[in-house]
């Protein structure tokens, strides 16, 4: 489905991604670990559509199609979905109306009629309950005020009304207590489907209690060091990124000591 | 130092009309102030960034004759009337004969009631910062008195449609005055709209009066055309405990300059001041507003934005000014201002002038742009460029579009930002 060869990027004239290689197929979970500054959220951002970022080599294909043309609405339509580290918070936006519009972009791109207000509303309800958000959110603006934990639930939702073909959560655990993570985790692992892909980004590896991927990658210094089942996740939280030879600036925060903390 | 340059003596001629003879004469005599007029330069502090804007060319010295067919096809919900030019047309009008509300023109006015009115006219304006106005005191024609009895309220808004027509240069001179009695309660709409392409001046005041507990909301929309000049000036007096809410919704044009003054005279009054500004292309406007804080113990609010595309150029000036004796004040202001493209200009600047040492006064002004990262947040999801900048811009005056407690109105601005968005956003 997803094919990553050779990518570099930078930003402001530095490279972060060094030659980045992936290959996911639908139906498989992936999970890319590696310590903080080690390019994941980059390569969030870069198969997004982030325009901060400037890829300079490499091809990236999704379902045979090259996406580094696309623009990021392109992208999206075409399947792509980023669930962002840091939601962003639009006032003046209701949750509603901007979950509607996008919904029915997706829609008219597949030849689909809108969805009128009260279709929409029903829907929306269902799935805020999925994600245990109350509907009351629908009628704030975009992530205004929201808690960590429900800006991320906020994003789950967006992933299940929107039915990408690839889901990437960019550090979609962090700032959850363990509640939010078990129903976070439940909204991902109810996108899990045949025909579609998900590739998780995160700096722990107590994500992967909840959602197994099927493959680990462990990313440093804009490459992909080592890759390897889920076993190797519960390796690195033995043994910590230093069992790799990787240098983590946040060692006390490193995987295995982090573990209990939470 | 040069002289400032002054008013073209055919502004001196006298102006038409059959007015009763106390306003006659009020007109009379500001007619004869008007050849030492000083007209504004940019080093008018008050217009330096308009008075570029302003024409007062000899042909504007033609008083547009009230003729020709009204082409408001507004459907109002509620009562009507009429001002073709700044003259009254009463067949296209339509307000009811109510018990305790009187709509009447300055040309049916009896004596007595004349005399009192040119008594008052001009009271509830600084005319230093509002010069350009004293041409309407000298010049206005026809104007509309409308008196609420203690405790009246009207029961829908009343709608005051400004048109102006031409087929040759000229200006109206729209002149209204509003009594609002104690404990009255009435919503005014004032709608500004135009045909034709002449060069013409809309010079416009506004005056009103709220008596103690009187409740007043006052909606202002700017829809004239690209060749309107725009003068308009509305004041607000407010006695003990009345309510003053005002919503001014405008989109550019020519030169387009509103000044707002309220006065809070009697304790524990309050106001609340919106305002919307949109320009593209070439467009200018320009908002002036100033709340005087007279009495003790009184709240002020002002939210305005202006939002700037193309070349056009906003701004906002706004004054707050406590007075000695107005302890315990309350006042807040705010204007946010929103530039989509490079070529626009937007000025801004909050004056507080604070002469009382217990208030709480706050301010704030900010510019700038569209939110990338909200941008990319959006589209991300599939939302197309377009929409999504609508969708943002949209966001930046939702909350006082929301706020204009006339659906109509709401309606009226939503369809003309939606031709704004048309314009200025295209599809990537």
């Amino acid at each position: 489905m997803l094919s990553i060869k050779n990518l570099h990027a930078s930003v402001e004239g530095k490279e972060i991604l060094k030659g980045i290689n992936l290959e996911i197929k639908a139906g498989e979970v992936h999970a890319i670990m590696g310590p903080n500054g080690s390019g994941k959220s980059t390569l969030s951002q870069v198969l997004a559509g982030n325009e901060a970022f400037e890829i300079t080599e490499g091809e990236v294909t999704l379902n045979g199609e090259n996406l580094l043309e696309l623009e990021t609405e392109e992208r999206a339509r075409e399947g792509i979905f980023l669930a962002f580290q840091y939601p962003v918070e639009i006032p003046g936006v209701s949750n509603l109306q901007f979950l509607r519009t996008a919904v029915n972009a997706m829609r008219h791109h597949k030849g689909e009629g809108e969805m009128n207000a009260a279709e929409f509303m029903k829907l929306a309800r269902e799935v805020s309950r999925q994600v245990d958000l109350d509907p009351a959110f629908l009628k704030r603006g975009v992530n205004e005020g929201f808690s960590g934990g429900e800006k991320k639930r906020n994003e789950i939702m967006q992933a299940l009304l929107l039915q990408p073909k690839l889901a990437i959560l960019d550090e979609t655990d962090s700032g959850l207590d363990i509640d939010a993570l078990q129903v976070v985790s439940n909204g991902v692992n109810a996108l899990r489907a045949k025909d579609r892909a998900i590739l998780m980004v995160t700096h722990y590896q107590r994500l992967l209690n909840h959602i197994v991927p099927d493959y680990v990658h462990v990313l440093a210094g804009g490459r992909i060091v080592k890759s390897g089942g889920r076993e190797l996740a519960l390796e690195l939280e033995e043994r910590g990124y230093g069992w790799l030879g990787i240098k983590d600036d946040e060692t006390a925060d490193s995987p295995a000591n982090a573990s209990g903390s939470y | 130092m040069r002289p400032a340059p002054t008013l073209s003596t055919a502004f001196l001629h006298p102006a038409g009309g059959s007015l009763p003879e106390p306003l006659a004469a009020l007109r009379k005599q500001q007619g004869s102030g008007l050849v030492d007029l000083p007209l504004p330069t940019r080093k008018t502090e008050n217009w330096k960034y308009s008075s570029k804007y302003l024409k007062l060319t000899d042909d504007m010295a033609i008083s547009l004759p009230a003729e020709g067919k009204s082409g408001s096809s507004l459907a109002v919900p509620g009562y009507k009337v009429v001002l073709l030019n700044g003259i009254m047309m009463p067949e296209a009008s339509d307000y009811p004969d109510l018990d305790g509300i009187t709509i009447e023109r300055f040309e049916d006015l009896d004596s007595d009631t004349a005399t009192w009115l040119a008594g008052r006219l001009d009271h509830a304006l600084d005319s230093r910062s509002v010069q350009i106005s004293r041409l309407n005191t000298a010049r206005f024609e026809d104007g509309l008195l409308i008196r609420l009895k203690p405790g009246a309220v009207l029961d829908q808004p009343l709608f005051i449609v400004h048109e102006t027509q031409a087929d040759a240069s000229g200006s109206a001179y729209p002149r209204i005055y509003v009594d609002a009695g104690a404990n009255s309660q009435i919503t005014l709409v004032e709608e500004y709209i135009s045909g034709g392409s002449e060069s013409v001046m809309v010079n416009t005041v506004t005056e009103l009066n709220l008596g103690e507990g009187a409740n007043v909301t006052s909606i202002r929309l700017n829809m004239e055309g690209e060749n309107v000049q725009h003068i308009g000036a509305t004041g607000v007096l407010q006695q003990r405990s009345s309510r003053f809410e005002s919503h001014c919704v405008g989109f550019g044009g020519l030169l387009r300059r509103h000044d707002l003054q309220v006065r809070l005279e009697g304790e524990g009054a309050e106001c609340k001041l919106n305002g919307v500004v949109v320009t593209q292309d070439k467009q200018h406007y320009d908002n002036h507003t100033t709340i005087e804080h007279v009495a003790a113990r009184c709240n002020s609010e002002e939210t305005y934005r202006n939002i700037a595309a193309d070349q056009s150029h906003a701004i906002f000036n706004g004054r707050i000014h406590i007075h000695q004796d107005a302890q315990k004040s309350n006042a807040n202001m705010n204007n946010k201002n929103l530039l989509l493209s490079n070529g626009a200009e937007i000025d801004t600047k909050p004056e507080l002038e604070i002469y009382a040492d217990d208030v709480k006064c706050a301010h704030g002004a900010t510019i700038g742009q569209l939110d990338e990262i909200s941008l990319f947040y959006l589209v991300s999801r599939g939302i197309g460029r377009r929409e999504a900048n609508v969708l943002l811009t949209m966001a930046f005056i939702n909350e006082l579009v929301e706020q204009i407690p006339v659906e109509t109105v709401r309606e009226t601005t939503q369809g003309r930002l939606n031709q704004f968005f048309e314009q200025t956003f295209q599809e990537a």
